[in-house]
């Protein structure tokens, strides 16, 4: 039986395709009577049978080191031969097994946050679609497909974002999101379409091969790295390519449970695979840590400056694929994964509870929520263990794989970016208790004075979420994954735990305990409006790219409407010029024509006798 | 006396002909233009039968026959203005001008 299951390992992305094609009848246009509801259902059976494959698949996989590879044929024109590769190994069927786990959760939970809403079978087909694209991506071992892939998935985000078009902001935020991702998946199109001619292949391990033996230009494979980071760094929100998370969150919740905790990571499953590529440049790895650090340190300051609590988590989101992008940067691949795994149900955990605690209170601004706690017990247990996994604060998993990163960039003497990741994990730590204690502690304001916790069908993928979220410690030791304890960097381990403890009790001090009157004073208030407004991000799009090829298309316009077109049109005005000015030849009188036949006469009487002319004169 | 005097008068006669059938309003004296025009040819027919036919004089016999059509062409001419006098009453050229662009 399993045998079987493990050789089929392709068929997981298929069975949520399946799914969205089967929510298509369920569309307000199509079945009218029924409600849009067996939409649902349909995909979480579908995501369900996903989810136990890929489970069992996974469980054949692990312990054998040796990975399946599978070769579906697509094309084959003259030189070039689009075999699509699939791997089936104990990481890629892990991937899976999260990404259908954590579908499976927000598919749940949509059921009830959706309960009042009639786009089941759009959402549910687009969640469908995301799973389907995301599993793929895992199993595919070619840069050429996942880049596909991703840009499928890039679709998916427009579509699914502009859920509820009818929302100014909803579109506006769907079109950037669309348009930053795009922008980054092209530039990482150039880079798979420039790094064929050298390698000659783009299936990552071979790849990797070449890249250990690899003889090349070291500009030019600087300038491909860097371009085959681009698509990640857009894919996961970095900067400066990270307004569109922000923007993300006018989506539905539901949906950016899949966003915030599995959707930004393909970027970084992408960057791990590339990361043996990556390191034939020294600059490239250089861009990617700065990219990560630049981005992880500003994204936890913005975190902590915000009052939304959706985006709050959006630009955590940011920093803890920064500090991925820092571990790929740093050739650590194996910790970015570990803290892929870890990061994505923590953040799944927060963002479940973050929708459970909007769905009643309807605001989704921290200043006016507060006074939670005796009410909702379980989302505020949920979101403290989100937040307790996410950060390093042991025994949880965020501990592990951030002190894996740290251990790993202080052994390889990076003290500086040890300093950033202590420090983003100190400001993520304080963020995530001011967020709660602005929730949950203190007086209840008009907002929460009425508060019960939501419908089973939400708190119960919560529960499970952050009760995975508590096990992770266990799950990692049953998989091998955690260090052994003499191992362990005991000082880093320390100054970690210290640094979240810090953090945390910094919150907790200003936004539960209320040590001081207003919080919000203690900084000055340009910094503090600088971070708020994502340091003025859109201002800064506006006024360069957007501004750049506004101007450039309006002048494409100008010179097509009047330069290109009014040649044209000068030729067709120029006959009509002709033909009225010259009518006027026709002037009716008999003795102007016989003037021109005279004329004419003579006219050809000289030119034929021109050679007798010039012999008189 | 030589033939090319008789040519060129004959060639300035035709081109006084043409200048007044060009400039005329009058349509009477365009009519009288072309009779000079026809004269004009005339005269050179009677050169040439002079000068390079003296025998068979195939010039005069021409000429003849020019004066004739020309005296012919000449009642046409009239009839046509007399009968566009009775309906335009005018024979000024510039006025017959229906058919300008």
């Amino acid at each position: 039986m399993t045998p079987i299951l493990a050789q089929t390992s392709w068929l997981i992305p298929l069975y949520p395709l399946l799914g969205a094609l089967l929510t298509v009848p369920w569309s307000p246009a199509v079945i009218r009577r029924t409600g849009p509801r067996p939409a649902g259902y349909v995909n979480i059976l579908t995501t369900f049978i996903a989810f136990t494959h890929s489970l069992l698949a996974f469980i054949a996989f692990w312990g054998k080191s040796s990975p399946q590879f599978f070769f579906a044929p697509w094309l084959h024109v003259a030189n070039l031969d689009l075999t699509i590769p699939i791997e089936a190994s104990a990481i890629t069927l892990g991937a899976c097994v999260l990404i259908t786990s954590l579908n499976l959760l927000a598919q749940v939970y949509a059921v009830g946050y959706l309960e009042m809403d009639w786009g089941w079978a759009r959402f549910y087909a687009l969640m469908a679609l995301f799973e389907a694209g995301m599993c793929a991506l895992v199993l595919c071992n070619s840069l050429f497909f996942s880049y596909m892939l991703l840009e499928i998935l890039t679709l998916g985000t427009y579509l699914l974002v502009g859920l509820w078009y009818n929302q100014s902001l909803v579109v506006t935020g769907a079109r950037d999101a669309f348009l930053t991702k795009r922008v980054g998946d092209l530039v990482l199109l150039m880079a798979v379409l420039a790094i064929y001619p050298l390698s000659n292949t783009w299936d990552f391990r071979e790849l990797a091969v070449w890249a250990q033996t690899a003889a090349v230009d070291p500009t030019l494979i600087t300038v491909i790295c860097i371009a085959l980071i681009a698509g990640p760094m857009s894919k996961c929100a970095q900067f400066p390519l990270h307004l569109w998370l922000d923007e993300a969150m006018e989506g539905a919740l539901p949906s950016t449970i899949l966003r915030n905790s599995v959707v930004v990571a393909t970027g970084i499953w992408v960057l791990v695979k590339l990361e043996p590529v990556i390191s034939l440049s020294s600059t490239a790895s250089a861009f990617t840590i700065a990219v990560g650090a630049v981005t992880a340190l500003g994204a936890t300051l913005i975190s902590a400056a915000q009052i939304d609590i959706k985006r709050i988590l959006s630009y955590l989101s940011s920093a803890y694929m920064g500090l991925m992008f820092i571990a790929v940067g740093a050739h650590q691949p194996e910790t970015a994964l570990l803290l892929t795994l870890t990061y994505a149900l923590a953040m799944a955990t927060l963002v479940m509870a973050c929708g459970s605690v909007i769905q009643n209170v309807i605001t989704q601004d921290v200043t006016q929520m507060g006074g939670l706690w005796s009410r909702r017990p379980i989302t505020a247990l949920a979101m403290m263990t989100g937040a307790a996994g996410l950060i390093g604060l042991p025994p949880l998993g965020g501990f592990w794989a951030t002190l894996s990163l740290v251990s790993g960039l202080w052994d390889s003497h990076r003290g500086l970016l040890v300093a950033v990741v202590l420090i983003v994990n100190w400001v993520a730590a304080f963020s995530l208790a001011r967020m709660v204690g602005l929730i949950f502690a203190g007086q209840t304001q008009q907002m929460t004075v009425r508060a019960p916790e939501p419908l089973w069908l939400l708190v119960m993928p919560m529960a499970i979420s952050g009760g995975f979220t508590l096990h992770l410690p266990l799950i990692l030791i049953q998989l091998g994954l955690l260090p052994v304890w003499a191992e362990v960097s005991k000082d880093m381990a320390l100054l970690l735990t210290w640094s979240s403890i810090l953090g945390a009790t910094l919150g907790t001090l200003l936004y539960v305990n209320r040590v001081v009157e207003n919080p919000a004073k203690l900084v000055q208030k340009p910094v503090q409006n600088l971070l708020a407004y994502d340091f003025y991000t859109p201002k800064l799009y506006r006024s360069t790219f957007v501004f750049g090829v506004d101007l450039l298309s309006k002048a494409a316009d100008w010179l097509d409407r009047y330069v290109v077109d009014g040649l044209v049109n000068a030729v067709g005005l120029a006959s009509i010029f002709g033909g009225e000015t010259l009518k006027y030849g026709n002037t009716g009188r008999l003795q102007f024509y016989a003037l021109t036949i005279a004329f004419g006469v003579a006219l050809l009487g000289v030119l034929m006798s021109w050679q007798y002319l010039a012999a008189l004169f | 006396m030589q033939l090319d005097y008789f040519l060129l008068v004959a060639a300035a006669l035709f081109c006084i002909g043409v200048y007044g059938l060009v400039t005329s309003r009058n349509v009477i004296r365009v009519l009288m233009s072309i009779e000079l025009m026809l004269n004009a040819v005339n005269l050179n027919l009677m050169a040439f039968s002079n000068y390079l036919d003296p025998v068979g004089v195939k010039g005069q016999v021409f000429a003849v026959f020019v004066i004739s059509i020309a005296a012919a062409e000449a009642a046409v001419g009239l009839a046509i203005v007399l009968s566009i006098y009775r309906n335009r009453d005018t024979v000024d050229m510039e006025q017959f001008n229906l058919l300008k662009w």
